[in-house]
């Protein structure tokens, strides 16, 4: 393990927090509203991930993205339990690749009950796979200054060298004689 | 009396002889062979663009959700990475607690990379499959997920 203990780490208290423990046609089903909803919160959080390149840096942000996620899913299963579940069920025996294009029917029923609680559209086609740009007021982040040795110095340059220079000067000649 | 058969030829002779080459009937000819293949073909590429277009879209709607669930994955994957670094500090801390001249995260004091500019380092595999049995090492190299 390359961390010693004067490197910062975060705490088993600092990680624990209530994980979305559901399953992946859950995220396959909801993807495309789930990701509307908690827009802003994903880019901030894959924003800080790409440019800080740290995770224990992003912590926060990670935390905002699963307190999200439950927010959503906690709405959805008060208001559109039926709809979804009919639509993830669907989604889930549609194959390997749990594909939406046999289960167009229970997505629109799906699709209006969002509209009525949330009042979101589905996003257009393309949407999550366009390059989007993201306002964030998160300074850009700098690395600590690389600390160099000292310059070594310059030899002599040739000029300096065809200078007649006096002998009995040089320590290194003293010496010999 | 005449009581057997002579073996004559049939009434009205033999068909004549066919000398000449004869080739297999054709259904078509050539060109028609060749403008069936192009009228094929052609049917073919129109319809192939229209159906390419649709799995195009499919494919992208597939895509899109991906996308849109990476943060939570990534959220959920950040903390379990940072909470097994947490446990091998620890662990290491214990082993080599009475051990003398030995600093956790160093290599008998000498740091194990340079790093002037405090950047984030990931560990190696050996580092972080180091505190668990061979059999746990083997499951985690191969992403063996049950037993």
């Amino acid at each position: 393990m390359p961390y010693t203990n004067q490197e910062y780490l975060p705490s088993y208290e600092e990680l624990t927090v209530p994980e979305l423990e559901v399953t992946s046609a859950v995220f396959r089903t909801a993807a495309h509203h789930l990701g509307k909803y908690c827009d802003n919160v994903s880019k901030e959080f894959m924003l800080c991930r790409s440019e800080e390149n740290d995770p224990r840096k992003c912590l926060n942000e990670g935390k905002a993205v699963t307190r999200c996620g439950f927010e959503f899913f906690g709405m959805v299963k008060k208001y559109c339990y039926a709809e979804f579940n009919q639509y993830m069920q669907c989604v889930d025996h549609s194959g390997r690749l749990m594909d939406f294009k046999s289960c167009r029917k229970t997505q629109a029923t799906f699709d209006s009950c969002i509209k009525e609680t949330f009042g979101q559209d589905r996003p257009e086609l393309g949407y999550f796979s366009k390059v989007r740009l993201h306002q964030t007021c998160r300074p850009r982040p700098t690395l600590a200054p690389h600390i160099l040795p000292e310059r070594v110095p310059d030899p002599p340059s040739p000029e300096e060298l065809r200078k007649p220079t006096d002998k009995l000067k040089n320590p290194h000649f003293t010496a010999a004689i | 009396m005449v009581t057997y058969k002579q073996d004559l030829p049939p009434k009205g002779g033999f068909n004549p002889i066919e000398f000449a080459a004869r080739g297999p009937k054709r259904m078509f000819n050539g060109f028609t062979q060749f403008g069936l293949f192009l009228g094929i073909t052609g049917l073919a590429w129109v319809g192939w663009s229209y159906v390419k277009e649709i799995i195009r879209k499919e494919k992208l709607e597939l895509m899109d959700a991906r996308i849109a669930v990476e943060p939570f994955i990534y959220a959920e994957k950040d903390r379990a990475i940072l909470t097994h670094y947490r446990r091998c500090r620890d662990e290491e801390n214990q082993l080599m607690k009475n051990v003398k001249g030995w600093e956790t995260g160093t290599l008998w004091g000498e740091p194990v990379y340079h790093n002037m500019r405090s950047r984030y380092i990931k560990p190696s595999l050996e580092e972080l499959l180091t505190h668990m049995s061979p059999s746990e090492q083997s499951d985690m190299i191969s992403d063996k997920l049950y037993r």
